[in-house]
């Protein structure tokens, strides 16, 4: 008792004398305080999941377009615009929708029909690894490609959107990536795709020329590459959490108010400690692109799906993938693919850890939106508890509440670089 | 303890030619007429060696098996099972390919390990290396060949637990004052290992390369070996995330791994297996990755 004293003497000035002394007089508001002091290795843990410590947004070599900001003003144009779909009414917006930190708040998709899974949240997106929630692409133009020829999402195929390109954007498009070849009806169909799930697209596709197929997917992996021009520039912006890092780094946590209230840094304690989130949950955007299998339960048990296990071979033998001809890298670069783990065993039933920045803010969760609210997601964390690879040890109700409360200040408004040009 | 019983019954199996004498075996595995669990074949009369079996009848009705659990019940972990296999009409099946699956019905998964299923003479099999590797619903699938007539039957344990003890020793915690030096020995004095990341600092989730120098004992270097490398997490049981591949530089005992990578903070053991001159040896270094 006596060494706290003078802990706090000393470190009081003389207006702080006073409001030590009520610390001594109120046990409460001491052990608040002690809420906020922080071993210099939770202050190397703290500091790691900082935005301050997210790294320039990471190179994509395989696509030479996606720091160009005309690629990118294009890239946007497209994200929003609805004629990319079978019924004119499906954009990547319509599930990444701008006012809900680009992604929806249904538990799958509607697309031009319900999709099987939700849909990603795509902030910071780009500084993943893998994309989708079972990583079944290398790149962010490869993923923008997915959907549009995906029946139950924009439904149409990459013929349609060279039309489209070459109808409506044909000048941004050709300032770009060059000229741009007529796609004539007579010559060109409209719905060619080599799609194993539609056979008069592929029996379309088939009967174009070598040159002409090369054509067209020129065309769209440009799209594609415009599109992940864009969707790189969705960022965060520093959230209470943030600060608060900023606040016990510097040294001075006294100057002014916590950016977290006493219970949010129990929470903190609580993520980074105890509850273990920081295992997969870890870096300045709260992932670490891994895939694990949580035992969320299945949305069809006759039916589950296989997640990672079955997306290995598919991004292996993607013609867009990292090593394809339409990529822009050298083979070498390709880091992700080189050392892929393929084991199917391993990733049954896995998904990709989501970002925890702004996760209050777009319910509901897991890759099927299993969970309406975030306290469903603790609780099932919790019942797992004896699960070595989840492993959160024994939570009580307050401290369920504690990591909510915490989680909420993990929010912070988006920064996306070419919002203004819209 | 029931271990060496069953070692014991499977000897007097074997002496004795078979199964119809085990009302012998007085108080341990008396004799039960039972019926099966099998589908809808439930006049087939199951004569079970141990009390504490669980019985099924395969698929195809051409066998009925035993199932023992030496623990009592499966646990999260590793376990080991017996299984006497018997023919549906009577008489134990020896000498059958038997082949056990454990699998997550809700999760459509099973695990890596295999499980080791070694034959005890008499229809009795031992189950080694059966592998739960979560809490849930868990099933046995179970696989009997012989003479080209395999059938199946699938023994279902819908809450499979975790035991404190299986759970420490899956997912040790790192031992106070562990060693975290970059170059040591390998276990049997043969090489002297050690290693660099190419990029400084050990950063999570990023894909990086680390220079290893192998000598030998002498401080010669070893420039012919075959080197490959293995990461784990002790506390949870899993490896990397990657699979690196390791270059001979050729000279100086230098090695390049490329595509190390480390998805979670925390206690990392990564292996290095040395094969030079027909021996090998391994070095398992302890890293802190934040």
């Amino acid at each position: 008792m006596k060494k706290r004293i003078w802990r706090f003497i000393g470190a009081a000035t003389a207006a702080g004398l006073l409001l030590s002394f009520m610390n001594m007089m109120n046990p409460d508001s001491a052990r608040s305080m002690d809420q906020h002091t922080w071993t210099d290795r939770e202050k190397l843990v703290l500091r790691s999941l900082w935005l301050g410590s997210l790294d320039p947004l990471p190179v994509d070599p395989s696509n030479k377009y996606s720091d160009n900001p005309r690629a990118a003003a294009l890239g946007k144009k497209l994200f929003f615009e609805d004629k990319f779909s079978g019924n004119q009414k499906v954009s990547c917006a319509t599930c990444h929708r701008e006012d809900y930190f680009f992604t929806d708040n249904l538990p799958q998709s509607h697309g031009m029909d319900i999709t099987p899974r939700r849909s990603m949240p795509l902030i910071g997106v780009a500084y993943n690894s893998w994309f989708f929630w079972d990583g079944r692409t290398d790149s962010l133009w490869s993923q923008a490609l997915g959907p549009i020829e995906n029946k139950l999402e924009h439904g149409i195929s990459r013929t349609m959107s060279a039309y489209i390109i070459g109808k409506y954007y044909r000048r941004e498009y050709e300032e770009v990536f060059g000229a741009l070849p007529d796609f004539m009806e007579d010559t060109f169909p409209q719905h060619a795709r080599p799609a194993l799930d539609d056979p008069e697209a592929l029996k379309a596709w088939i009967l174009m020329t070598p040159e002409q197929r090369a054509e067209v997917n020129r065309v769209y992996v440009n799209m594609g590459k415009a599109i992940g021009a864009f969707v790189r520039t969705i960022l965060p912006e520093p959230s209470p959490f943030d600060i608060y890092v900023e606040q016990i780094v510097s040294g001075k946590p006294l100057k002014s108010r916590m950016a977290l209230t006493d219970n949010e840094a129990r929470g903190l304690r609580l993520f980074i400690g105890k509850a273990k989130c920081t295992n997969c949950h870890n870096g300045p955007l709260f992932t670490n692109g891994d895939f694990h299998n949580l035992g969320v339960p299945p949305k069809d048990e006759k039916k589950p799906d296989k997640g990672r296990a079955a997306a290995i071979t598919q991004v292996l033998s993607s013609e867009f993938n990292c090593f394809g001809k339409y990529s822009d890298a050298r083979s070498e670069q390709c880091l992700q693919l080189r050392f892929i783990e393929t084991s199917e065993e391993k990733y049954t039933g896995a998904f990709k850890t989501p970002t925890l920045r702004n996760v209050t803010e777009r319910p509901p969760y897991m890759h099927a939106g299993q969970f309406a609210t975030v306290r469903e997601v603790l609780e099932f964390y919790r019942s797992k508890a004896q699960n070595p690879e989840l492993g959160h040890d024994k939570l009580t109700d307050e401290e369920l509440d504690q990591l909510e409360a915490f989680l909420h200040a993990l929010s912070s408004p988006l920064k996306s670089l070419q919002t203004d040009e819209k | 303890m029931k271990r060496l019983l069953l070692v014991f019954v499977a000897l007097f199996f074997l002496l004795s030619g078979c199964a119809a004498r085990e009302d012998q075996m007085a108080g341990h595995s008396a004799e039960m007429e039972g019926m099966t669990e099998g589908h809808g074949h439930g006049d087939v009369k199951v004569t079970k060696h141990f009390d504490e079996s669980l019985t099924k009848l395969t698929d195809n009705n051409l066998y009925s098996l035993e199932l023992v659990i030496p623990d009592e019940h499966l646990k999260m972990g590793v376990n080991t099972v017996e299984i006497i296999v018997h023919h549906s009409t009577g008489g134990d099946v020896a000498q059958a390919d038997v082949t056990v699956t454990p699998w997550m019905p809700s999760m459509g998964h099973g695990v890596m390990e295999k499980p080791v299923v070694m034959e005890r003479g008499g229809g009795l099999y031992s189950v080694e290396n059966v592998v739960l590797s979560m809490t849930g619903h868990w099933q046995l699938q179970v696989k009997v060949a012989k003479d080209d007539k395999t059938d199946e039957a699938v023994f279902d344990f819908p809450e499979i637990k975790a035991m404190g003890h299986e759970h420490a020793m899956m997912h040790a915690p790192p031992p106070k004052d562990l060693d975290y030096a970059t170059e040591k020995m390998t276990v049997n004095d043969i090489f002297k290992v050690s290693y660099k990341s190419t990029g400084g600092l050990i950063r999570i989730n990023r894909i990086h390369s680390w220079e290893l120098t192998i000598r030998d004992a002498d401080g010669q270097p070893v420039n012919n070996a075959k080197v490959t490398v293995v990461g784990d997490m002790p506390e949870h049981g899993h490896g990397l995330p990657t699979q690196p591949e390791v270059f001979n530089m050729g000279v100086g005992g230098f090695y390049r791994i490329d595509g190390m990578k480390f998805q979670m903070p925390g206690w990392w053991v990564v292996t290095i297996n040395v094969m030079a001159d027909g021996v090998h040896d391994a070095v398992s270094f302890n890293l802190d990755v934040l």
